[in-house]
Parts: C-alpha cells; sequence; structure tokens
C-alpha cells in the first residue's frame, strides 16, 4: 500500500509542471469527475464579438469619476477615487486579467464552444475565449463541486452551469480582484457573479448579476450582448508583455489620490451636465428618490463632501474566512512537490519527495497530531527539516510534536552524533537568528536551532533548490521560502489574505520593512499569463495566491502609508490619523473591530512606523 | 546634446471620444492637450499590448530626463511599416503626444515621431493613430 501511495506522490511530482499551470478543477488528487447529468439547452457555439450599440453606451472602462448607477458602498467610492490611471503604470498592473462580467465587455472576438466527452457525448463544460486579454473560462456541466475557500482564485473564476429550461445560468467564485469599470471601480475576490446566457438567434444576451459583500450594497445588473460573426475573424491572441514603463521610479511608488484630493472628481458630471452626487455613484443612484438629494445645491454639495472622504464607523471585514476551523486539518496541493495544510493557526507548507518531507511552520500546536498525518499521507519517511517563518507561536506552536514526529538521517552517523546523543532524532527546525532568540525570550518550546541572521540558507532538498531569506517586516526575524523547482514561495505573516499585517513592533516589525518584504517577493515571482498562476504564494493566513494579491496587498499599504504620512506631515497625532479612517477602502476586506489584531491597532503600528523608520533600506 | 523640452499646450478637442482600448487614455493622458519632446531615443519596446519609446530629453534646468512615451500593439506598427529596427539608440527625435495626467510620471501618448537626421515619421499620414 505504501508503494502505491509513493507512486501516486512520485506521478503527481512528475505531473508537477503542468498540474501547476491549469485552473483547479474542483476536484481533490485522486478524484475522478462525475458522469455528469444529461443536459440539454441552446446551443451556444460560435464566434462572437460585441453589440457595438453596448459597447458605445456602456464602455468597459468608463471616464474617471463616472460611477452612476452602480450601488457601492462608501469603501469602493473611497477605493475608486484614490485610483488614478498612472497606477496602471505599476508592473504588476499592466497585464491584468478580465473577470466577469467585465469579461463581456472587451471590444475583441468571442469564440464559444461546448466540450463533450468522448465516450458518453454527454456534455461536461462550455468554453468562452475573449480575445482581449486572452481570458480562457470553462463552465463545469458535470455537477462538480466548487473549490475549497482556499483554493487559488483566478481572473476566470471557478463557473458551474445549469439549463434553466433554455436559459443557461452560471455560477462562478473564486474570482480575483477585478474591475466593475475599469475607472477605479472595484469588483472584491468576495464576489459571486451569477450569468443567464439567453439566445435569439444571431444574438446571444447575457445579464449578469454580481454579489459582492465587500464593495456592493445591493446586487450589481448588468447586461452585454453578443452578435454571432458568420466567419470565424481570424484575430485571437492579445499577449501581453509588462515593461519598464516609468523609468527611475522606486518600487514602493504606487501611484494615488489622497481622500478628497483627486483633481478628476467634477470632470466627468461637469461635461455630462450631471450632479455630482449622481456621478459618485452609489445604491441610491439606481432610483429616483436621488431627485430629492440633488434638488437644491447646497444640500446636493453637503451629500457630496461627506461621499469624498470616510464618514461613519470603522467595518470590519465582510470577506468569507477562507481558513476552515472544523478542527481538521485540510491538504491542497499548490504547486510541484508542494502542498498547503490549513486548519491549526497559521498556513503550513510541505514539500515531498525521496527524502524527508521538508515542512515550512508547524501551526498553533492544537491540532498537531492530526497535521503529522496528513503529512504521513503526503509522504511515507519522516519530517526532516522544519522552518520557522517567525516566532509567533500560531507559526511554531507546533514546533515539538512536529519535530518529535520527524528524524534528520544526515546528522545519524555523523559527527554531530558524536557530540549530541540525540542528533538526527527529530527533524532539524530552521530560522532566523532572532526567531531563535525570541522564541527562547518567550519560553517557547523547540526553537530553531540552525540558524541564519542575514545571507540566505539554501539546501537541495527532494529534488529543487529551496531557498531562507531573512527578512525584517513584521518582526525582525521573519523568512520567505522559496522552493525553486516547484515555484511556490511561502511568505509567512509578512502575506496574508485575511486581516491587514500583523506588524509586531516591538519586536522589530515596521511597515517599511513589510512593503520591502512584499517587493523582495514580487521581485522573484513570474506569472504564467496576465497576472495568473506561475509562481504560487502561500500566505501566513488564507488562501493560496499568486503575485496578483501579493502585489495587491503591496498596493494597498503603500497607499495607506502615504496618507498617514501626510497626516503626520500635517502635525497629526496617533488619535487624529485614527479618527481620519486612512484605512477606509479596504476595512470591508481585511479590516477588524474586535479580536487580536484590529484595524487601530494595525494603524497605530503605520503611525508608530513612520515616526520611527526602521534603519534599513526599503525600497530600490 | 542640444534637445529641448518644449511644451506647446494646443486644445484640440475638450471632448475626445470614447476609446475602446482595454484601458481608458482618456483617463490616463490628456487627450485635449498636445505636447512637443525633442530629444534621443533610450530604448524602444516593441510589446503589446502597447509599445513604448523612452526618450532622453533636456530639460529646462538643463539636467537630463526620461520620458516615457505610450504607442501602438506592436501588430498595429507592423501594419503601418515600422519595425523592432525602425528606431534605435541613439536617434534623434521630435515626438508630438498627449501628456499624462499626472505630471510626474513624464509620459506621453504618441501622436507623431519624426526622427529629424533622416525624416523618418509615423503619425503624420492619415490611418496612422492607435487605439
Amino acid at each position: 500500500m505504501k508503494k502505491i501511495a509513493l507512486m501516486f506522490v512520485a506521478l503527481l511530482a512528475a505531473g508537477s509542471a503542468i498540474v501547476a499551470q491549469i485552473p483547479s478543477t474542483g476536484f481533490g488528487p485522486g478524484q475522478a469527475p462525475a458522469l455528469g447529468p444529461l443536459v440539454n439547452g441552446t446551443d451556444f457555439s460560435g464566434t462572437w464579438r460585441p453589440n457595438q450599440l453596448v459597447v458605445d453606451s456602456q464602455t468597459a472602462a468608463g471616464d474617471l469619476a463616472d460611477f452612476g448607477g452602480i450601488p457601492f458602498n462608501d469603501a469602493a467610492r473611497l477605493y475608486a477615487l484614490a485610483w488614478p490611471a498612472s497606477r496602471q503604470t505599476v508592473k504588476q498592473h499592466q497585464c491584468m486579467g478580465y473577470v466577469t462580467p467585465y469579461f463581456w465587455y472587451a471590444p475583441g472576438n468571442y469564440r464559444i464552444w461546448e466540450e463533450r466527452d468522448s465516450f458518453t457525448q454527454r456534455l461536461t463544460a462550455w468554453r468562452f475565449f475573449g480575445q482581449i486579454a486572452q481570458g480562457d473560462r470553462t463552465v463545469y456541466m458535470d455537477g462538480r463541486p466548487h473549490p475549497p475557500a482556499y483554493a487559488p482564485h483566478t481572473f476566470a473564476g471557478f463557473s458551474t452551469g445549469e439549463y434553466q429550461g433554455n436559459v443557461l445560468t452560471v455560477t462562478t467564485t473564486h474570482l480575483k480582484r477585478g474591475w466593475i469599470k475599469a475607472n477605479g471601480v472595484p469588483q472584491s475576490d468576495a464576489a459571486t457573479v451569477r450569468e443567464h446566457y439567453i439566445r435569439h438567434g444571431d444574438v446571444i444576451t447575457v445579464l449578469a448579476v454580481i454579489d459582492d459583500p465587500v464593495y456592493l450594497s445591493e446586487p450589481l445588473s448588468k447586461a452585454s450582448m453578443l452578435v454571432r460573426q458568420a466567419k470565424d475573424p481570424d484575430a485571437w491572441l492579445y499577449a501581453c508583455d509588462d515593461s519598464e514603463q516609468i523609468q527611475g521610479r522606486k518600487n514602493d511608488v504606487v501611484p494615488n489620490h489622497l481622500f478628497g484630493q483627486n483633481p478628476y472628481v467634477r470632470e466627468y458630471a461637469d461635461r455630462r451636465k450631471v450632479p455630482l452626487v449622481a456621478a459618485l455613484g452609489g445604491a441610491d443612484t439606481m432610483y429616483p428618490e436621488l431627485a430629492n438629494k440633488v434638488g437644491d445645491a447646497a444640500t446636493s454639495e453637503a451629500v457630496v463632501k461627506t461621499r469624498m472622504t470616510p464618514s461613519g464607523p470603522a467595518l470590519a471585514s465582510r470577506a468569507p474566512d477562507p481558513t476552515p476551523n472544523d478542527g481538521q486539518i485540510h491538504t491542497l496541493h499548490v504547486a510541484g512537490n508542494v502542498y498547503m495544510l490549513t486548519g491549526d493557526g497559521a498556513n503550513i507548507a510541505v514539500q515531498v519527495g525521496p527524502q524527508g518531507a521538508f515542512v515550512v511552520d508547524a501551526g498553533a500546536g492544537k491540532l498537531s497530531e492530526k497535521i503529522i498525518e496528513a503529512i504521513g499521507k503526503l509522504s511515507a519517511k519522516p519530517i526532516q527539516f522544519m522552518v520557522n517563518t517567525s516566532f509567533h507561536p500560531d507559526h511554531t506552536g507546533g514546533n515539538s510534536k512536529l519535530q518529535a514526529a520527524g528524524a534528520d538521517p544526515s546528522l545519524s552517523g555523523s559527527f554531530f552524533s558524536l557530540q549530541f546523543a540525540d542528533a538526527g532524532k527529530g527533524a532539524t527546525i530552521i530560522g532566523h537568528l532572532n526567531t531563535q532568540v525570541r522564541m527562547q525570550d518567550h519560553k517557547l518550546l523547540a526553537p530553531p536551532s540552525d540558524t541564519f541572521l542575514e545571507d540566505r540558507r539554501r539546501k537541495y532538498h527532494n529534488g529543487e533548490p529551496v531557498e531562507m531569506f531573512p527578512q525584517q517586516a513584521v518582526t525582525d526575524g521573519d523568512t520567505i521560502v522559496h522552493f525553486r523547482r516547484s515555484d511556490v514561495i511561502v511568505a509567512g505573516d509578512i502575506f496574508t489574505t485575511t486581516q491587514y499585517p500583523f506588524i509586531d513592533v516591538k519586536n522589530g516589525g515596521s511597515l517599511q520593512g513589510e512593503i520591502q518584504s512584499l517587493n523582495f517577493i514580487l521581485d522573484r515571482t513570474v506569472y504564467l499569463h496576465d497576472e495568473d498562476g506561475g509562481t504560487m504564494i502561500i500566505p501566513g493566513h488564507g488562501r493560496v495566491t499568486d503575485e496578483w494579491e501579493v502585489a495587491e496587498y503591496r498596493d494597498m499599504l503603500v497607499i495607506i502609508r502615504d496618507r498617514v504620512q501626510s497626516m503626520i506631515r500635517s502635525g497629526a497625532t496617533l488619535q487624529q490619523v485614527l479618527a481620519a479612517r486612512p484605512t477606509a477602502d479596504y476595512d470591508p476586506r481585511y479590516g477588524a473591530t474586535s479580536g487580536a489584531w484590529t484595524t487601530d491597532m494595525f494603524v497605530e503600528a503605520v503611525y508608530t512606523s513612520l515616526k520611527n523608520p526602521p534603519k534599513i533600506e526599503t525600497a530600490r | 546634446m542640444k534637445g529641448t523640452l518644449l511644451v506647446i499646450a494646443l486644445v484640440i478637442s475638450l471632448f475626445a471620444g470614447t476609446l475602446y482600448a482595454h484601458h481608458s487614455f482618456t483617463a490616463t493622458y490628456d487627450t485635449s492637450k498636445t505636447v512637443m519632446i525633442e530629444g534621443k531615443v533610450t530604448q524602444f519596446l516593441l510589446r503589446n499590448p502597447h509599445s513604448f519609446l523612452h526618450i532622453a530629453v533636456i530639460g529646462k534646468d538643463g539636467k537630463e530626463e526620461t520620458w516615457n512615451v505610450e504607442w501602438a500593439a506592436a501588430g498595429q506598427l507592423g501594419g503601418s511599416g515600422v519595425t523592432r529596427d525602425s528606431l534605435k539608440v541613439g536617434d534623434p527625435v521630435v515626438i508630438n503626444g498627449n501628456p499624462a495626467r499626472d505630471p510626474a510620471d513624464q509620459r506621453l501618448r504618441m501622436v507623431s515621431v519624426k526622427r529629424t537626421s533622416d525624416g523618418f515619421n509615423w503619425g503624420l499620414r492619415p490611418g496612422q493613430t492607435f487605439d
């Protein structure tokens, strides 16, 4: 049985290059797709182009501050008003993909085709391909479930479909943060989009309904139309390469407008003779009662003023926590030889192969037996190496049990065994010297014994180079681990998808170091196609990502830094900065009003970092 | 280099039509104005979705500064006879373009380019535009 398990692992490793490059199918390793239901409905196959009338009346990009009719919340409006088009010059934004339904508003060609099981001829999937940004969507029709919440998101998302009469209804989750309109109006990565495809002759109408708990206060409906093309246009590709668009700009610069200082906020409204309160969007701009707010100029201006800067109470995140807190350990294949285990504190990375497992972080220590069992299912050999990305207990609480379950055969029989009776009896724990020191100071069990301080630590293990880079980000003893052949980076708490970074100022953390470390990660990542795939990232907490989410996180921190820095220059106190809510546009995604790491604690860490900057180079 | 930076704010149209690019040029550039720069090519990136020319220009303060000029996609340029060999590092050029809304970018959307050494040009004939 063990041989079969090992063969399976080897096969997975051999196929890793392919597995890493395709979207998640919703099935786990070894799970075959179901036969699927017999489905019959309208045939959408063919080549299509958008209806020009729709393109003319509702361009994908939109004008600056043209938000009317979008039922977004105050946070989304602030996000959009802080966005300058110059943001598109930042490397990671140059080849951003399209989420749906924005996908259907591009001015290029579309192809739709069906995939059928060759044995049963059952419809297994619809495929949608859009020329602009080369969007490539699969709509599964075989009844498979959506992937778990901790699986990666893509610009295409994960779609399943069903016929309701002759209407094809498609439900899409696992989308990245994209655009509702590319003038800064965001669609969050927590959005669910339901599309209804209706065909009348040579016209397809697509009615999309976006539910976005982060940025929409009501569902947003958008319609688009496709017209059948009699002849294949033979123009399908749109290769995108990012480049040095702005030379000489430091990598910690992300263009943004400070709150209330967007110089173009009135441009669209003035040009189109639209009341500004209507152009600034929000659910009330969908309804006729808005007229009551614009009837009087003074009243209208007062409403506008409240909409251009943060107002109201601080918000907590409305994005679902992707971490399953069900008392179980869940395993996800990330890429190549690397898996993520989640369910006990911080995420754990496990690399397997012909040698013992290489494990990054050990969890909180509450479910260590289940973690050891889960690792045992991936590797028949004991854990050989462990790395801690920080000293925090949610990363190191399981150290002692996981170490005891392991063994380091590279030490047994070496000169170490002459000096230490227990040499090799247990996994070797590697970590930043400051992690060792902090753990000893806090009397935490099993600190790293194999340390490094300034230079990278490296090993060639399980058939691939493994690099460990010392960082000073959320603490002064952080480590980033890069499995180079699998091309997976384990970021620790330098990057999470669930909260603002836990910048532990008392233990050497700083905002500047955090931004520098995120840029360090981005200097090592390569996307597969248009900011999707390629190098995969395991965050300290939350779901697996690629570079796009890391760049978004970096952007957010730079923008918040700029706001707080501006207030400090004006002489603001911490209380004044907190009252100004410099994180207001990101709070529905990352904020917390209670718990161990609140938004206020994060803002205080930002303020402290900027008032007492670290003595390290923080940008190149 | 005797290049000079001439900023000629020509109001062409306050109401430029909507463009169907993958991003909005009207959001990125002030298409109601045209700026002329004169300098030397430092890099030509023939790329999709848009190409870029980097130009070394001597500013009013006498210091060299880099201007970034956004141009058409490689395929569109190929269709109008521009290849990767059309412009080389060091070529002296005069460029007219729409300035970026953010002056800090020192960025233009290409309207026309002319190489002063031999008259090679793009954007001066009908149809030589891009979106």
